[in-house]
């Protein structure tokens, strides 16, 4: 169901009555088929973003005053002081759950205010007993104890302050003993609240907002937490992630909506055209080419290996098995990204078994060129210009990048740049005005 | 039970946990702070800031250097415990690295780094001692000062540390035996 459309024709309806055009019960009729689409309400969102926008001003600007050291005070007022800030605003959140449940605006802009006092009140405590190392344990307690937040007072904003904190432990204990692998445990908690709020009903803003946040930090996070030990095994593991990415959101949700509302699709696939790009380079094969993986058995790091082998096979083989599933329902678009995984490992054995960077990097110069081209073709066909000009960006892209890789002369580089942008302009002019020939004809 | 009722019970459990964990900090803090055995170490202090925690001197403790029997055991960086014993002066000296909190003694923990076989040397950092958090406007003009005074006057800066069993707690800076804040006011004065 396109909902931005769908919420068009509700907003058209009172004019198209005034001209004529429809009969009131026709408009009475029309609304109560789409009653399920609630249009959107610019003032009620604005109300939350300015709630939490000033929570979180608050809640900042409490950490610096904090920050300040009051050393004047008795150590035992400083601890009083310590669980103030927390105090207040759990008073506060305990009103809203008990005066205000339905008001996302208060229950939005209390959690961020929360989820804050926590931190900082931890941190005036570690400041009066002058309490140095290890930050990360900081964050981990900070992130624990605002998780339930998140359910309590059914809010997106500690979701994503949350999502922030242990992207940021995941940073820290990279190299610490017992590694970083419940990373993903930690975020794994976060699907609760995603399912449910994508079939409470509701708008879906906060489940999509959350999708974005949760999509840049396993990018983050699947670097910090695996490729410790296998030289080059990042670029199967990206191949997978980002096929992951896209082959969940083809298999279970609807391509109608609009850029924002898919975040694992485009996000996903975005990803997988820059890091295609990024593998269309010789210097990105080097550590598979030149035996980098080839490791003396006493200096490979066996605490790693394990954390790394699990969560990576889990997640290439999870895009793997979609991807067959993908194939069976013939979805061309999913294909298209899904084969990414395979041409990873592909390219691996290639420069493995082959010692030179060139034969996998070909191979994906082929590939980037091969998806612009498809891109560009079905945006057109389809009308979708947005889908045509990322199509003519990945061609262009790899052409610039090929040029300043090879010897070739400035004049012919200028000539081709010039006949790259002529491209991208006549490709949108047409685009326009094919648009613009349809809505006539309408 | 009403949803919302529902709802407030388990706010009010959450904002008791919320509550337990610096209110612990609190009380496992205070007991050292009273109870613990006093031990002196020298050190150098250096004047990063921490906006989460406030503005702070960097301290680095001696000794950062301790000989063990096995250094092998220490070659890559690990949580390890310091044992200490003192010396007729007060200060701390380290008679030992283990890699659990001995019973009875007193230990702070330490991270261990590089490691000389030939010498049985192990480099050690300690880890939760480098901080002690001062007024914003007052913690550069102690390091400054302090790195002058240590320049001109080598092993008249130390700590206090309060040990209670592997519970470290930093007390007081002092310079020439001065409290930090105070030897500030009269360097101010004069």
């Amino acid at each position: 169901m396109n909902k931005r459309a769908i919420r068009w024709l509700l907003e058209e309806l009172p004019q198209l009555v005034a001209q004529g055009i429809l009969t009131p019960e026709t408009e009475a009729r029309l609304r109560a088929h789409y009653a399920g689409v609630e249009p959107a309400k610019p003032a009620r969102l604005a109300v939350i973003l300015f709630s939490v926008i000033g929570a979180l001003l608050i809640g900042a600007g409490i950490i610096l005053i904090l920050a300040h050291n009051w050393e004047q005070l008795p150590r035992p007022l400083r601890t009083l002081i310590a669980f103030l800030p927390l105090i207040s605003a759990q008073t506060l959140a305990f009103w809203v759950l008990a005066k205000r449940p339905s008001s996302l605006a208060w229950r939005e802009g209390i959690a961020a205010l929360t989820f804050l006092m926590i931190g900082a009140s931890i941190s005036l405590v570690g400041q009066t007993y002058h309490i140095s190392g290890d930050f990360a344990r900081f964050l981990l307690t900070w992130m624990i104890l605002g998780l339930p937040l998140i359910f309590v007072l059914d809010a997106v904003v500690p979701a994503l302050l949350y999502l922030w904190g242990v992207t940021s432990w995941a940073g820290q204990t990279r190299w610490e003993d017992g590694g970083n692998a419940g990373y993903w445990i930690l975020i794994a908690v976060l699907i609760i609240p995603i399912w449910r709020w994508m079939h409470n009903g509701h708008s879906q803003v906060r489940p999509i907002l959350l999708l974005w946040g949760l999509c840049l930090s396993v990018t983050i996070g699947a670097g910090l937490t695996i490729d410790h030990v296998m030289p080059g095994f990042w670029i199967i593991l990206y191949s997978g992630l980002f096929a992951l990415m896209v082959l969940s959101s083809e298999t279970w949700s609807d391509r109608s909506d609009g850029f924002w509302s898919r975040p694992l699709l485009h996000f996903g696939a975005g990803g997988a055209l820059v890091f295609s790009f990024v593998l269309s380079f010789r210097e990105s094969w080097y550590q598979v080419a030149r035996g980098f993986y080839v490791w003396d058995g006493d200096s490979l790091d066996r605490q790693w290996a394990m954390p790394d082998t699990v969560i990576g096979f889990l997640i290439i083989s999870g895009a793997l098995v979609l991807l067959v599933t993908t194939i069976r329902r013939k979805a061309w678009f999913g294909l298209v990204f899904g084969l990414l995984p395979v041409l990873a490992i592909l390219g691996y054995a290639l420069s493995a078994f082959t010692e030179s960077p060139l034969p996998a990097a070909g191979l994906f110069n082929l590939y980037l060129l091969t998806v612009g081209i498809w891109l560009l073709v079905i945006g057109v066909r389809t009308d979708r210009q947005g889908q045509m000009n990322v199509g003519l960006l990945s061609i262009t892209a790899l052409i610039i990048a090929r040029f300043f890789d090879s010897d070739l002369s400035f004049l012919l580089r200028g000539l081709v740049f010039i006949a790259l942008g002529i491209a991208f302009l006549a490709a949108n002019l047409i685009m326009v005005r094919r648009k613009g020939g349809n809505r006539e004809e309408k | 039970m009403k949803k919302n009722n529902r709802l407030l019970f388990a706010f009010a459990i959450v904002a008791a946990a919320q509550l337990f964990v610096p209110a612990w900090m609190i009380i496992g803090h205070e007991r050292t702070l009273a109870t613990g055995e006093v031990f002196k170490f020298r050190t150098r202090p250096v004047d990063p800031v921490d906006y989460f925690r406030g503005r702070f001197v960097r301290i680095d403790l001696e000794p950062s250097v301790v000989r063990t029997e096995d250094p092998n055991l220490w070659t890559k960086p690990t949580k390890a415990y310091a044992v200490l014993t003192k010396d007729p002066d007060g200060y701390a000296v380290v008679s030992g690295l283990q890699s659990h909190p001995p019973r009875g003694q007193a230990a702070v923990e330490v991270m261990s780094g590089w490691t000389s076989s030939d010498d049985g040397e192990v480099m050690i950092t300690w880890t939760n001692l480098q901080r002690y958090y001062m007024n914003e406007a007052k913690a550069p003009a102690a390091e400054a000062a302090y790195r002058k005074h240590s320049r001109d006057a080598v092993d008249s800066c130390h700590v206090t540390v309060r040990v209670r069993g592997s519970h470290a707690v930093l007390e007081q800076l002092f310079i020439d035996d001065i409290p930090i804040e105070e030897w500030l006011e009269r360097k101010e004065d004069s």
